[in-house]
């Protein structure tokens, strides 16, 4: 990327902008605030930023209708800001588009950690279905369906693959647990999430050095899972 | 016993006037049918003994008989008896007066049994319409006996209901009666043993009388369902024993009806608990969070060396502002906890009103600092109140008029002294209350629906109401025709005019 990042900055709070603003600028990334939801629809739509940082509690519109209006038209990343307790609000906006989120009182780093793996991505986007993708020492083969960690061959049941071709089709983003039954189960599965905890008990056995420590398959308490591509001492 | 009253006397004058009548008109007609005579005399004796009494009627009979006799039975003008029938006549004479009369004084006194029914019926009716009256739970064993011994017309009603070893008692009424606590134990034993029903007396067994003090106290297990859970003691005024039972039973259902409400309080001070904890850990989740990331962030950029001096002072600026949003919530929640404990009094002093206004001013200082404050006094003397209290609930309402007004927009203040109240109004241009607000405006954690824009925990508008009915004051909103919302705070104050000593 040659010209600094744009990120669009949404948040109602002042003091949330007057620190936020600087603190980015600072990491030499182009930001620019809004502070309701029309006027960060609106930034959005005529300058598309590189990156969106959302907050859910907006005067105006629900956070996850911004994350659905601006899903609609575009693909940058959407980073919410949101507050412990508000799980609902959380799933709603991921399962409507936005792609991770920091819950407030957050530190800056946790935050600009986001926020560079997010920017890393788009530059390097690959979702696509065939070829191979790394994740730390594992390699998911598509084409051939299987998984190797340093060329050795790790068997898994079709489920299983499915489960983490999902996961690395969209590694670092945080996949509700709603949208990995859908994909993986299909429709019908949605209200049925032991599924996917014996699935991912499973998967963590067969791919975790640690299944009880997990460095790949992580937890998001009440979300959902994320399957990230960060060294585990850089988080 | 026969005791002859004025009424049987003023009867049995009649009953002779009536057969002295009957007398004197046949002789002087000269009808001496002793068909037709007898026949009158009968019914005279029919009437004496349907309206009075047995005695009244067997006089009327037996002065029947010998006016019969002595003026129209041949021999005619003596007392004797010639002919055998007329014996007869004179037993059907008695044997009419005595049937009459019992068929009359059996109608009379289940007449007389009705009416005290009915009239106890309606005591107990009233006693009842009394108790469901009472949703207040405090002392409503004392104001239960003090309607029963109302109803009543009772000079003395006790409730006894035992509490562990001894009992709780409580008395209503003019004797000095001492209830002896092992009889009372008696009595609930024995109503614990049996329960049988007496038709005859329409009560449940375990009624008991007792002399004591030279009163008759009469003792009724007071039953919920089958089990006694205490007993009714009553002396005075004599009442039909089924009354008392069922009285007993009024009673026990009253008292029950009381644990109720009593139970049911704390349940709904549980739930409103509850409740408040909820709406307290919501409102703070979101008012903490913000200042916390807002001065975290802050902090890690002035660590940085990457600031100019005037973004520097931007940063801790922010910061400042963030602790002091965090004290403020913080002594808002300090003070209602204070509230909630009944921990806050109040200390009365003489001030002038202008005095409360300008400190309430300084309180909110920082968060007015955008908006003219217009403050009109009009009044010139000294009111007495709590001041502290006052200009706390007056402070967060310039808090409020400063966070709903647009920028700039004057706040106008009010002072003035009316009606023993020291009134102080404060008045903004925002956009108003809402109708629907309106009524709630002033509950805790209650936020307005078109609030979102302002920050707020809902807890501002409670403090006041909360601060002022410590000093017994009033708060209350209403919108201007003009645009804006009013609020007002109405003190109880003592005044006295300044003294302006040279």
């Amino acid at each position: 990327m040659t010209s600094a990042a744009r990120i669009l900055l949404v948040d109602d709070e002042l003091s949330i902008q007057r620190t936020l603003a600087p603190l980015l600028r600072s990491r030499g990334y182009d930001v620019e605030v809004a502070g309701t939801g029309a006027d960060a629809l609106q930034s959005a739509s005529e300058h598309p930023p590189d990156l969106i940082v959302l907050d859910l509690g907006l005067p105006d519109l629900e956070g996850s209708e911004v994350c659905r209006r601006i899903r609609a038209t575009a693909k940058m990343p959407i980073i919410i800001l949101s507050a412990r307790g508000n799980e609902a609000d959380k799933v709603a906006a991921l399962d409507l588009g936005a792609d991770d989120y920091v819950t407030k009182p957050f530190g800056p780093e946790e935050l600009l950690a986001r926020i560079r793996v997010w920017l890393r991505r788009i530059m390097t986007d690959d979702r696509s279905e065939s070829g191979r993708v790394a994740v730390g020492s594992l390699t998911i083969d598509y084409d051939r369906r299987r998984l190797l960690r340093d060329d050795e061959e790790i068997r898994l049941t079709p489920k299983e693959f499915e489960l983490l071709a999902y996961l690395a089709r969209n590694h670092d983003r945080v996949l509700t647990h709603r949208a990995i039954l859908k994909e993986v189960w299909g429709p019908n599965a949605v209200d049925q999430p032991e599924h996917l905890w014996v699935l991912v008990a499973q998967l963590r056995k067969k791919i975790e050095p640690d299944p009880s420590h997990p460095r790949y398959l992580l937890s998001e308490p009440w979300v959902g899972y994320r399957l990230t591509t960060e060294q585990p001492d850089a988080r | 016993m026969i005791t002859f009253r004025a009424k049987d006397a003023r009867d049995l004058a009649a009953a002779v006037a009536a057969v002295a009548l009957a007398t004197a008109a046949y002789r002087w007609l000269q009808i001496a049918n002793p068909t037709t005579v007898a026949l009158s005399y009968l019914l005279i004796v029919l009437v004496a003994a349907a309206t009075s009494r047995l005695s009244v009627a067997v006089l009327t009979s037996a002065l029947s008989v010998l006016c019969f006799n002595f003026f129209f039975l041949p021999p005619v003008g003596r007392f004797t008896i010639a002919d055998p029938q007329n014996w007869v006549a004179l037993l059907v004479f008695l044997a009419v007066s005595l049937v009459a009369s019992n068929l009359s004084s059996v109608a009379r006194a289940r007449t007389l049994d009705a009416l005290t029914r009915r009239d106890e019926m309606a005591r107990l009716f009233d006693l009842s319409r009394d108790i469901l009256l009472t949703t207040e739970s405090r002392d409503a064993v004392q104001r239960l006996t003090s309607f029963v011994a109302r109803r009543f017309e009772l000079d003395y009603i006790a409730i006894a209901i035992p509490r562990g070893a001894d009992w709780d008692i409580v008395t209503t009424g003019s004797l000095p009666i001492d209830l002896d606590r092992s009889q009372l134990a008696l009595a609930v034993a024995g109503a614990e043993r049996t329960l049988e029903f007496d038709a005859r007396e329409r009560t449940y067994s375990g009624h008991r009388t007792m002399t004591i003090d030279g009163h008759a106290v009469r003792i009724v297990p007071l039953r919920l369902g089958t089990r006694p859970i205490g007993v009714l003691a009553a002396a005075g005024r004599p009442v039909d024993p089924g009354s008392l039972d069922a009285l007993g039973g009024i009673i026990a259902i009253a008292i029950e009806r009381v644990q109720f409400l009593e139970e049911r309080k704390v349940a709904e001070r549980a739930r409103q608990s509850e409740e408040l904890k909820s709406a307290l850990l919501a409102s703070l989740g979101h008012d903490l969070r913000t200042p916390l990331t807002a001065i975290r962030v802050a902090a890690t950029n002035l660590q940085a060396s990457w600031l100019d001096e005037p973004e520097r002072r931007e940063q801790s600026q922010v910061v400042l502002a963030e602790v002091e949003r965090l004290t403020r919530l913080f002594e808002d929640i300090l003070e209602m906890a204070r509230i909630d404990a009944g921990a806050v009094s109040t200390e009365l002093q003489w001030v002038h009103p202008a005095q409360i206004v300008e400190s309430a001013r300084e309180q909110v200082s920082h968060a007015i600092a955008s908006h003219e404050v217009r403050l009109t006094v009009g009044s010139e003397t000294l009111v007495r109140l709590d001041p502290r209290l006052t200009a706390a609930g007056l402070a967060h309402l310039l808090d409020n008029a400063a966070k709903y007004s647009p920028a700039a927009q004057p706040i106008d203040v009010d002072a003035s002294v009316a009606g023993g109240e020291l009134v102080i109004t404060v008045r903004d241009r925002g956009p108003g209350v809402s109708a629907a607000d309106l009524p709630r405006l002033f509950e805790r954690f209650y936020r307005g629906a078109q609030t979102n824009r302002v920050s707020g925990t809902g807890m501002g508008l409670s403090i006041v109401r909360g601060l002022l009915a410590v000093e017994h004051g009033r708060v209350w909103a209403e919108n201007c025709a003009d645009g804006g919302a009013r609020f007002t705070i109405a003190v109880p104050v003592e005044q006295r005019s300044i003294e302006v000593t040279a």
